[in-house]
């Protein structure tokens, strides 16, 4: 084995990206890698803003799909002058799948990893083209780790390339002992004993990141494919053969003879790597030694160990007494920057679209003799409202996704899933789930945007369901207006009662649901790799934001845009031959109409009036609303302050009280309960659609409705017996 | 002795993992088996722990720590 070989050198027996010339581009490229190795950041780096978001067929697994664009090199004796410019970009679609330590799947994620690698295999295995490349992102920092992932890669016989990440973390961040190295060179070793191309990348570095070199790599093993040094590809190697779905299902443990003894010699391979790669760099790699090599262990005792910078600051950071109270700040700080920092931002969008913009476009309507027309109306109110409602909610996302962004990138967000895994471990979540949770009391939007942080697809589902329970700001305008008209005295009271009934039902329809329909989910032994802490990059976050925000306005925008337009055409269209369309009272609308047939439906709640079911319909869209609702459908002032509704108190007061038989207090609590367990917003909706699919969703707003209704009814009929 | 018994520093080999099958597999997998060495780096609330093996740092909450055995490593055995 030479150990000076160049490290991505595509085909044996030559180098460099000569051997290109006429290579054809695989069709497709998936990124597979341990959690938290860089493969985002490669995959971001690689696609640019090429890329784009979907659910793995069947689940609610996002995958990122992106467009890989490389030049393509002149072939042999054809220089720029006879060389068509419109070839001279190859593009590969890569695929960036969920980060896993096995292909022995123990999720839903991690299922689909191993089902795409295993279904290239499949293609590859039964000829015909390219059909594609396994990019395998190795952690420089966690060597033996991620070989062991790379081994079961390889037995599946699909052709693979190294992408050597981390490097950079490498010497500073770690104590292990071959930190300092060069990265060509401890590539160069890697690629000698693998027999395959490494390829060392530094993913934030746009100019020498190595994306060329590994475009060529991967076309020429697309080519040339061979087979990694030492493992035999096996179609019924047991890391990828029928027993993969038994391992999703924690309480059928398979019989595992079979499984841990393949394992074994896998994991005899890594140590063999390992000593290979050692013997290049005549300097000892980390080696956790097990089994028969236990004996010879102190020999390669990592001895006294070095404290990190990361050591130091978890020192204080996963503290027995400090590290809770730094999880807390942190919540606090994330539900400051989406309430009151993005606040301002928001009324400023607001004012703009509902001011300069709404006039110039009835300007410009006006040159077409359409001012005041029924093109007015839907083209101002109705399609600029939706239109503006997303562009209000962009700063709240942008701000949730750049400060979870610098959480994640900077490595202490896996440590706020360690320290607040107690306080969700009887619902079965990672701790991580605790942080949207706790955003979601000041806006349910972006506390469904962070559930992206947990790893686990059924968990990200189950926090998305939960979040929608949690009392968000909007509401509490709701609560503030009827506490104060119906219980004036007590009204801080009712209120902290809203905000308790909350915290209960998160926790019990949690576990409600976890002895349901998540009986998969449950939360196993925390095992948590904590990487290193770094400063986030701000060109990658950067671009972070904008895809997940953009990908936002795409996919939950047309909802809510859509969802305004009917409302809008709900409150245009006139009931009596009294009014043109677009010229309606609220009360003789086709909105108010339908308000009404929805009445009786909440009459045993005690709130079977057409004011409240016309409020509740507005606070569908947005419970922002639901207090001026109430008052342009009494026809009175939206009170400034709803603690003194004036007279939409009293209109409020005699309307519950005629539509609850006189128990309007048992009526006004039986609404609060409905308002805070029914849909929090339209929005929020989309968000879910967009994160989950339309059957979740669905699932989630039938239960919502009745759920809420049910509990309303139950608080108005024992309270009003009381 | 089990992992939460362990002083802060020490220096350790695991000698047991009383885990269900399938997390000890996991475990394996990640890169903590039998006969690893592993240095206990930091104690966490509710008996959670910080080792490091082979350069990486892993958390692990309490209730795992415990199931756990470790012995300390006689680097002059």
């Amino acid at each position: 084995m030479s150990c000076h070989g160049p490290a991505s050198s595509p085909v044996p027996g030559r180098s460099g990206t000569a051997t290109l010339a006429g290579t054809t581009a695989p069709s497709r490229v998936l990124l597979v890698g341990c959690p938290n190795v860089g493969k985002s950041t490669l995959f971001n780096a690689l696609t640019g803003a090429r890329q784009h978001t979907t659910n793995a067929p069947g689940t609610t697994v996002e995958l990122a799909t992106g467009t890989w664009r490389t030049a393509r090199q002149a072939p042999p004796g054809q220089g720029p002058a006879g060389y068509n410019a419109a070839d001279s970009v190859t593009e590969r679609v890569i695929v960036d799948l969920p980060g896993t330590y096995s292909l022995l799947a123990r999720s839903s994620d991690e299922q689909v990893t191993a089902d795409t690698v295993r279904e290239l295999a499949r293609s590859y295995g039964e000829g015909g083209g390219q059909p594609g490349v396994v990019v395998v992102v190795l952690d420089a920092t966690a060597l033996a780790r991620s070989l062991y992932l790379l081994a079961q890669v390889a037995e599946t016989g699909v052709p693979l390339v190294v992408a050597l990440t981390m490097l950079d973390l490498a010497p500073t961040a770690t104590d292990w002992p071959g930190a300092a190295m060069e990265p060509d060179t401890l590539a160069a070793a890697l690629a000698a004993s693998l027999g395959v191309p490494v390829v060392p990348m530094d993913a934030r570095n746009r100019t020498a990141g190595g994306g060329g070199e590994l475009a060529s790599a991967v076309d020429a093993i697309a080519q040339y494919p061979r087979g990694v040094s030492g493992l035999v590809p096996a179609a019924s190697s047991v890391c990828c053969g029928t027993t993969a779905a038994a391992w999703q299902h924690h309480d059928a443990a398979p019989d595992m003879t079979q499984e841990l003894a393949h394992a074994e010699r896998l994991f005899e391979w890594v140590e063999q790597v390992s000593e290979q790669v050692s013997t290049c760099l005549a300097r000892p790699l980390p080696s956790a030694a097990h089994g028969p090599a236990a004996a010879t262990s102190v020999r390669r005792s990592p001895g006294p160990l070095p404290r990190t910078f990361s050591d130091r600051v978890d020192a204080v950071l996963l503290n027995p007494w400090a590290g809770i109270p730094v999880f807390l700040a942190v919540v606090w700080m994330l539900f400051e920057l989406t309430t009151r920092f993005a606040a301002p931002l928001q009324s400023a969008i607001g004012q703009l679209v509902n001011g300069p913009m709404a006039s110039a476009v009835t300007w410009f309507l006006g040159l077409f003799g359409l001012a005041g027309s029924w093109a007015q109306g839907l083209l101002v109110d109705g399609l600029l409202v939706g239109v503006g409602t997303v562009l209000t909610f962009l700063p709240v996302m942008a701000v949730m996704f750049a400060a979870l962004g610098v959480l994640e990138d900077s490595g202490y967000l896996a440590r706020a899933a360690f320290v607040a895994d107690r306080a969700m471990r009887s619902l079965g979540l990672d701790g991580r789930a605790l942080l949207p949770l706790i955003v979601g009391f000041g806006c349910n939007l972006p506390a469904l945007a962070a559930t992206r942080t947990l790893p686990h697809a059924r968990q990200r589902l189950l926090t998305g369901l939960l979040i929608p329970l949690t009392s968000c700001s909007a509401r509490l305008t709701v609560y503030v207006l009827l506490a104060g008209a119906f219980f004036p005295d007590h009204a801080g009271t009712v209120i902290f009662a809203m905000y308790l009934t909350s915290v209960l039902l998160v926790l019990g329809g949690g576990l409600l649901l976890r002895r349901t329909a998540f009986r998969d989910v449950s939360a196993g032994p925390l095992i948590l790799v904590l990487p290193p802490y770094q400063r986030p990059h701000m060109r990658t976050l950067a671009m972070s934001v904008r895809l997940r925000v953009g990908s936002f306005v795409v996919r939950a925008g047309k909802i809510i845009v859509a969802t305004m337009l009917v409302v809008w055409v709900l409150m245009a269209v006139p009931v009596t031959g009294q009014h043109a369309v677009g010229h309606v009272p609220v009360a003789d609308s086709l909105y108010y109409g339908v308000a009404a047939g929805i009445a009786p439906v909440l009459a045993p709640a005690g709130f079977g009036n057409d004011h409240a079911a016309a409020a509740l319909m507005t606070g569908f869209v947005a419970k922002e609303v639901v207090v001026g609702s109430f008052a342009q459908s009494y026809a009175v002032a939206e009170p400034g302050n709803p603690a003194r509704a004036g007279g939409l108190g009293e209109q409020l007061r005699r309307s519950f009280e005629e539509s609850s038989g006189g128990h309007g207090g048992a009526a006004a609590l039986a609404f609060m309960v409905f308002v805070l367990a029914y849909t929090p917003c339209v929005a929020a909706l989309a968000e879910q659609r967009r994160l989950f699919g339309w059957r979740p969703t669905a699932s989630a707003l039938t239960v919502q409705l009745t759920g809420a209704w049910v509990l309303a009814v139950l608080i108005f009929q024992v309270g009003s017996r009381l | 002795m089990t992992l939460p018994e362990s002083p802060l520093g020490a220096e350790l080999r695991v000698t047991g993992v009383r885990l269900a099958a399938v997390d000890a597999f996991r475990l394996n997998e990640m890169g903590i088996r039998l006969g690893t060495l592993a240095h206990v780096t930091q104690h966490a609330a509710f008996g959670g722990r910080v080792i490091a093996v082979a350069g990486s740092r892993y958390a692990l909450d309490g209730e795992t720590a415990a199931l756990i055995d470790v012995e300390p490593v006689d680097r002059l055995g």
